[in-house]
C-alpha cells in the first residue's frame, strides 16, 4: 500500500466572481521514502494542494470531491480536531518564506520545543531541549545558536531551523513548497542535499512543491507536472523530463536555460493561462498550445499511459 | 596589495569603472558600539563593451547589486571613478545629472513593488517621457503603444489603461522593461529581472532584452545569481565575491572552462537540468569555513578547498590570463599549477539518485 494516494481531488476557492476551481481531479500516489515533484506556474494549483495535505486550506477554500488517504486515513474526511492531532505528526510542511515562517520574538530554541511539546506533553524541559539539540545537529546548525532570536539568523540558516521543526516529530511526510526559492545557489544546494539524505535516513515520502524544473530535476524520483488545477502529466523525472509528450511540459522544458549541452534558443510559452472561474470544457492549454486543433476546446482531453508509469493528459501523443 | 584590474582589452568600451570601492557602515548600538565596516566592493574594475550584454555574477552579498546601483548613480562610489563614453560620471550633478538618468535605465528585481499601483500602464511608461521632457506630450501614446509592442505585449491598446494588478509578474516586468527603454538609454542595468518570476517567465523576459538590445543598440548589464541564465543571455560574464572580481571572460567559455575556483563551486551548486553527461564536479567549496587570518590574503580563501595557507592567506592573488578574453584572480589558475582537470564527471544527478 502506498504512504499517500490521492484520488480525484477537486478544491475550490469562493470568490467574489464565483467559484474558482484551483484544483479539478488529480490523483497521484507516493511511496513511503521516495519523493514526488510538483511542478507548474504560479495559479497552477500546486501550493493548494500542499495546503489541503496539511488541512490548512484558507476559510474561503474547500474539498469538494476526492481523498486524500495517508497510511489508510482519509484526510479530507477528518475533523478539525482531528487533524490537528495528524498535522507536524504524520504530515509536516516546509513553507515557502522561511524568512516569514519563525516568530521574531521568541527564541528559536522556544519555538521549537513548544511544537514539539504540543503533541507529546509529556516530555519534559530537559529532554524536550535534548531533542532540539538532536535535530540542530541533524540539520548542521551550529548549538552556540539555539538560542538566539531568527533575526540573528542568516537565510540559509532560517531555512534549516523550518526544516529541522518540520523533522521534530518524525513525519511520514513532508511537504516542502518552494523551500529554496528565497536562497542563493551555494545554499540552496547545501539544503538540497540535506533534504535529499534526511529523507534517505528517516524513509519519509517528499513532496517537493515548486515552479523551478532544475530544481525538482535534482531532488525527486517521480513528476507530476500541473497546468491550470489538473495534472497534465505525471512518471518518473527521466520520463518527464527527458522524454515529455505533453505540449505544456516540452514547452516548459525547452523554456529552461542550461549549463550544459549546445546555447540553443530558448522558446518562451505564450500567453497567460486561463482563467479558472466558470467551466473549461475542453483542454485548458490549447490556447497556447501549437499542436491544438479544432475540438481541443470542446472536448476534454483524456489521460494517455504512453510507457510505463508515463501518463500524458492530451489527446495528441 | 591592492586588486590590479584584469587584463582584459576591451577596444571602445561604454562603460569604463575604475578601481571602485562602496563602504557601507552599520550603526551599532546606541553608543556606537559594534558598528562594522562592510566592504560591499573592492577596488572593482571593469570595462564594458559597446552594445555588449554584460552578465555579473555572484552569490547575494558579493556586491553585484552594488554595482548595479553605482552605475546608475543611486549611490555614489566612496573611492574610485565610473566613466561613461569616457566622461567622469562619478560625481555629477545637476542638470548634467538629469542628462545621465536618461541615457542609464535601470530594470528592478521586484515587479510587485517597482510599479505604482495607482498608475495605470499608460501612465506608468510614459512618466520617464514627461520629466525628462522628451517629445511633443501628444505623441507621447503613440510612444508607449509602440514600446509596448517591443517588450511583447500587444495588442498594446488592451494594455494601456490596465493596473499593474490587472497584470501577471511576466506582464508586470515587461512594463518596467518598457518604462526603462523609451527614453532610449544607451545603457541598460536589468538587476535579477527574472528572479521574482516564475521559471516559465523567463525566456519570454531574455528574449526581450536581447531584443532591446538587437533593435535601440542598448548596451545591457544583467546581474544574475544564475549561471545558466547568464550562460543564455551574457556575450561576457564577471564572477564576484564578496567585493572582488574573481574571474572575467565570455560567458560560454567561463562556463564551460572555469579557471577560479569560486566559479567552479558556482558550477557544482547550480541544478543540473538537461543534457549533463559531461558536468564535471569540481568539489572547489570547503563545506566548513576555515579561519582567515588577515585582509591581506586571498578573499576566497576561507572557503577554497584549493587554498594554500602559506601563500593564498598571506598575499593577494594576480591575474592569471586564460587565452585573450579570460582571466582569473587565482594563485592556481596558471595551466602549468594543474588547475584545470576536475573530477571526471559524476555526471547526471537526474531523479534524486
Amino acid at each position: 500500500m502506498p504512504l499517500l494516494s490521492v484520488e480525484n481531488l477537486c478544491i475550490g476557492y469562493r470568490t467574489a466572481q464565483g467559484l474558482l476551481k484551483a484544483v479539478e481531479g488529480v490523483n497521484f500516489t507516493l511511496e513511503a521514502g521516495s519523493s514526488l515533484g510538483l511542478v507548474g506556474e504560479s495559479g497552477c494549483g500546486k501550493t493548494t494542494i500542499g495546503m489541503a495535505l496539511m488541512g490548512l486550506l484558507p476559510p474561503n477554500g474547500r474539498i469538494s470531491e476526492g481523498r486524500i488517504v495517508l497510511d489508510g486515513v482519509d484526510l479530507a474526511a477528518l475533523s478539525e480536531e482531528e487533524l490537528r492531532a495528524v498535522r507536524w505528526r504524520d504530515v509536516a510542511m516546509i513553507f515557502q518564506a522561511a524568512m516569514n515562517a519563525l516568530n521574531p520574538v521568541q527564541r528559536v530554541s522556544r519555538q521549537m520545543t513548544e511544537a514539539i511539546s504540543t503533541h507529546r506533553p509529556e516530555l519534559g524541559k530537559e529532554e524536550l531541549l535534548g531533542q532540539v539539540e538532536g535535530l540542530f545537529q541533524l540539520v548542521g546548525l551550529p548549538l552556540a545558536r539555539l538560542h538566539d532570536y531568527p533575526h540573528q539568523y542568516s537565510g540559509g540558516m532560517k531555512q534549516r531551523a523550518i526544516i529541522a521543526m518540520a523533522l521534530a516529530l518524525n513525519p511520514k511526510l513532508i511537504i516542502a513548497d518552494e523551500p529554496t526559492t528565497a536562497l542563493d545557489v551555494v545554499v540552496q544546494d547545501q539544503i538540497l542535499k540535506e533534504t535529499k539524505a534526511l529523507q534517505d535516513k528517516f524513509h519519509m515520502g517528499i513532496i517537493f512543491i515548486s515552479h523551478d524544473i532544475s530544481i525538482v530535476a535534482e531532488v525527486c524520483q517521480h513528476i507530476g507536472v500541473m497546468y491550470a488545477g489538473q495534472l497534465v502529466e505525471s512518471g518518473s523525472t527521466e520520463q518527464v523530463f527527458y522524454s515529455p509528450r505533453h505540449p505544456y511540459t516540452m514547452a516548459l522544458v525547452n523554456s529552461f536555460p542550461t549549463l550544459t549541452g549546445e546555447r540553443k534558443e530558448l522558446t518562451p510559452i505564450p500567453g497567460e493561462p486561463p482563467n479558472l472561474i466558470g467551466v473549461i470544457p475542453g483542454c485548458r492549454f490549447c490556447d497556447r498550445c501549437p499542436r491544438s486543433e479544432a475540438f481541443c476546446k470542446l472536448e476534454p482531453p483524456s489521460w494517455q499511459e504512453v510507457a510505463a508509469g508515463h501518463r500524458v493528459l492530451c489527446d495528441h501523443c | 596589495m591592492p586588486p590590479q584590474p584584469a587584463p582584459i582589452n576591451v577596444p571602445d568600451p561604454i562603460l569604463v569603472l575604475d578601481r571602485v570601492s562602496r563602504i557601507y557602515f552599520t550603526k551599532g548600538n546606541i553608543f556606537g558600539r559594534g558598528a562594522q565596516r562592510v566592504v560591499a566592493l573592492n577596488q572593482l574594475s571593469l570595462s564594458i563593451g559597446r552594445g555588449e550584454v554584460f552578465g555579473l555574477v555572484g552569490e547575494s552579498g558579493s556586491g553585484k547589486t552594488t554595482a548595479g546601483r553605482l552605475i546608475v548613480r543611486l549611490e555614489e562610489p566612496d573611492e574610485g571613478s565610473i566613466l561613461l563614453e569616457g566622461g567622469d560620471i562619478t560625481h555629477l550633478k545637476g542638470r548634467q545629472m538629469q542628462d545621465y538618468r536618461r541615457r542609464v535605465q535601470m530594470v528592478f528585481q521586484d515587479p510587485y513593488q517597482s510599479l505604482n499601483p495607482q498608475v495605470s500602464i499608460a501612465d506608468s511608461v510614459a512618466e520617464p517621457l514627461i520629466t525628462n521632457r522628451i517629445g511633443d506630450p501628444r505623441d507621447h501614446l503613440r510612444r508607449v503603444l509602440e514600446v509596448l509592442d517591443t517588450v511583447g505585449l500587444s495588442p498594446a491598446e488592451d494594455f494601456v489603461y490596465r493596473f499593474p494588478h490587472q497584470l501577471s509578474g511576466g506582464q508586470r516586468q515587461r512594463v518596467a522593461i518598457a518604462r526603462a527603454i523609451v527614453v532610449q538609454p544607451g545603457l541598460l542595468v536589468a538587476d535579477e529581472p527574472t528572479s521574482m518570476l516564475d521559471a516559465s517567465y523567463s525566456a519570454q523576459i531574455f528574449d526581450i532584452l536581447l531584443g532591446v538590445r538587437g533593435q535601440m543598440g542598448a548596451t545591457i548589464i544583467f546581474i544574475t545569481h544564475s549561471l545558466a541564465a547568464a550562460r543564455y543571455l551574457c556575450d561576457r560574464i564577471a564572477v564576484i565575491y564578496h567585493g572582488h572580481l574573481m574571474e572575467i571572460g565570455p560567458a560560454a567559455q567561463v562556463i564551460a572552462n572555469p579557471k577560479h575556483p569560486y566559479t567552479q563551486a558556482l558550477i557544482d551548486a547550480t541544478p543540473k537540468f538537461g543534457r549533463c553527461e559531461a558536468v564535471p564536479v569540481y568539489g572547489t567549496l570547503l563545506s566548513a569555513p576555515r579561519e582567515a587570518s588577515g585582509l591581506a590574503g586571498c578573499p576566497f580563501f576561507p572557503r577554497c578547498r584549493r587554498a594554500e595557507r602559506l601563500l593564498c592567506s598571506r598575499s593577494y592573488p594576480d591575474w592569471h590570463p586564460a587565452g585573450p578574453e579570460q582571466a582569473a584572480l587565482c594563485h592556481f589558475a596558471q595551466p602549468d599549477h594543474g588547475d584545470g582537470e576536475p573530477a571526471p564527471g559524476e555526471a547526471c544527478r537526474l531523479g534524486g539518485g
